[in-house]
């Protein structure tokens, strides 16, 4: 009888004790924010294996390719590069000023890149850029979580950490992504990103392009429906998305504006209650660049009153840079469907259109 | 009738012990009992078209392939074989 009252007893006092450490004092968030940090090293180290793993890959693609000392090139190249934004408290000009150093900064990695690979042909120094650009992606993304993470544990705040851990799962997804695009990239597969380059392919019937547009972007001129329709992509099979906002301005003032209805393809992210592959459509330039491109687009189409459609594939980001899936595949066809649909039902007989493909050509001629 | 009282609570105590601990397994008890669905293999494919008759069928990517390549002649009408998409098949294994 003793014995259970004292079992009890030291429970209840227990209890007490337990409850007054968890609520009055900070050692809850101390052992969670030891969980947390553990759970986001771990990852970390997952992490700096996998930018090991693309450093290695990079490194193998390039001597391939014929690149000497690909070691010196790939570390000349992470940490370098980098973009300042222009100023924005001030916006006029922000397009012009935006698109010169994106242009600037392009012209830099590809004087870069043909300084060690001069005789490769264009496809193969577009996938050597691609590359790099991956292999210093996953540098910075490593940097930026290590960064946190001992930000958090240098001035104890375990709500970044705690942030941190629940959030690195699909900084993980992604990172995993970026890594498995470096096999597409190097073997000449189409990625999920490549949806608009595969249709604009298809609607051109697989035709070699009549003449580049603007620099690194292809145009082909089909007839579908007795309606002329021109179609612009980046000019592959190597790692590009060119520059498809220039070349669509430039053939829509060189046709005077005598054009009925522009249509652009591109992939767009799902959200999760989504499925991939669907296609949706509706009006609005769909590009997902800096700005420069799809503003050159907004531009020129409201210049001359045309109709701007948008046709896009949904897909998650990890699906986005990864080798196509066949559900994907199932989408790229959907998407050919509608903008078929969009230009016999839209536009008129014996007029124009311009179909847009945006996105990645890498695997795509 | 102490004893007896006592004993319940000693009871009720492990009782509330035992439906924590079962709270704080129970998703990962279901999701180990859950089906689930696991890619057992993944396969590198290319569509091929014949620019002519249309002619459709799916083979194992070969390596240098790219989407516009034409890469042979139909069995039908002897037409262009060109590559129209690439993608990885994935062969699902639901347990």
């Amino acid at each position: 009888m003793d014995g259970g009252n004292d079992i009890v007893s030291y429970l209840i006092v227990l209890l007490f004790l337990a409850s007054f450490l968890m609520n009055f004092t900070d050692i809850p968030q101390k052992i969670q924010m030891q969980r947390f940090s553990s759970f986001v090293r771990r990852r970390l180290y997952t992490l700096e294996e996998l930018e090991a793993d693309t450093r290695r890959k990079a490194i193998a693609y390039m001597s391939s390719v014929g690149v000497k000392e690909p070691s010196r090139v790939l570390e000349g190249f992470i940490d370098n590069f980098f973009l300042i934004r222009p100023v924005d408290i001030e916006p006029t000009d922000i397009i012009k000023r935006l698109k010169h150093l994106v242009r600037v900064r392009e012209r830099s990695v590809r004087d870069y890149v043909k300084r060690v690979l001069s005789d490769a042909e264009k496809s193969v120094q577009y996938s050597v850029e691609s590359i790099l650009e991956v292999a210093s992606a996953l540098r910075l993304l490593n940097k930026l979580i290590r960064h946190y993470l001992e930000l958090g544990i240098k001035y104890n705040n375990w709500i970044m950490v705690m942030q941190l851990a629940m959030q690195i799962p699909e900084v993980m997804e992604v990172a995993k992504a970026y890594a498995g695009s470096v096999d597409a990239f190097s073997s000449g597969i189409p990625i999920g990103d490549g949806v608009g380059p595969l249709v604009a392919k298809m609607l051109a019937g697989w035709r070699e392009p009549s003449r580049e547009l603007s620099e690194g972007t292809d145009l082909y001129e089909v007839e579908i429906d007795k309606k002329k329709v021109y179609v612009i992509k980046a000019s592959g099979p190597g790692s590009n998305v060119g520059w498809p906002g220039e070349a669509l301005e430039r053939l829509v003032k060189e046709c005077g504006g005598n054009i009925d209805r522009i249509i652009t393809v591109d992939a767009a992210l799902k959200l999760e209650s989504e499925e991939s592959g669907e296609v949706a459509y509706g009006a609005g330039a769909a590009i997902g660049d800096l700005g420069p491109e799809k503003i050159a687009m907004e531009r020129v189409a409201s210049e001359y009153s045309i109709p701007l459609d948008a046709v896009v594939v949904k897909m998650s980001e990890a699906e986005a840079l990864s080798p196509l899936s066949k559900k994907i595949y199932e989408g790229v066809l959907r998407a050919y469907d509608t903008v078929l649909g969009i230009i016999k039902e839209k536009v008129r007989e014996g007029g124009t259109a311009v179909v847009v493909g945006v996105g990645n050509t890498v695997g795509v001629r | 009738m102490l004893a007896l009282q006592l004993d319940a609570l000693l009871m009720a105590l492990m009782i509330a012990v035992l439906l924590l601990l079962l709270t704080a397994v129970f998703p990962w008890i279901l999701s180990a009992v859950g089906s689930k669905s696991k890619v057992t293999r993944e396969e590198l494919v290319e569509v091929v078209r014949c620019l002519k008759c249309g002619y459709e069928s799916v083979r194992r990517h070969e390596k240098g392939d790219y989407v516009g390549k034409i890469v042979g002649s139909c069995p039908n009408d002897g037409g262009s074989l060109v590559v129209k998409a690439i993608y990885v098949e994935k062969y699902v294994q639901t347990s």
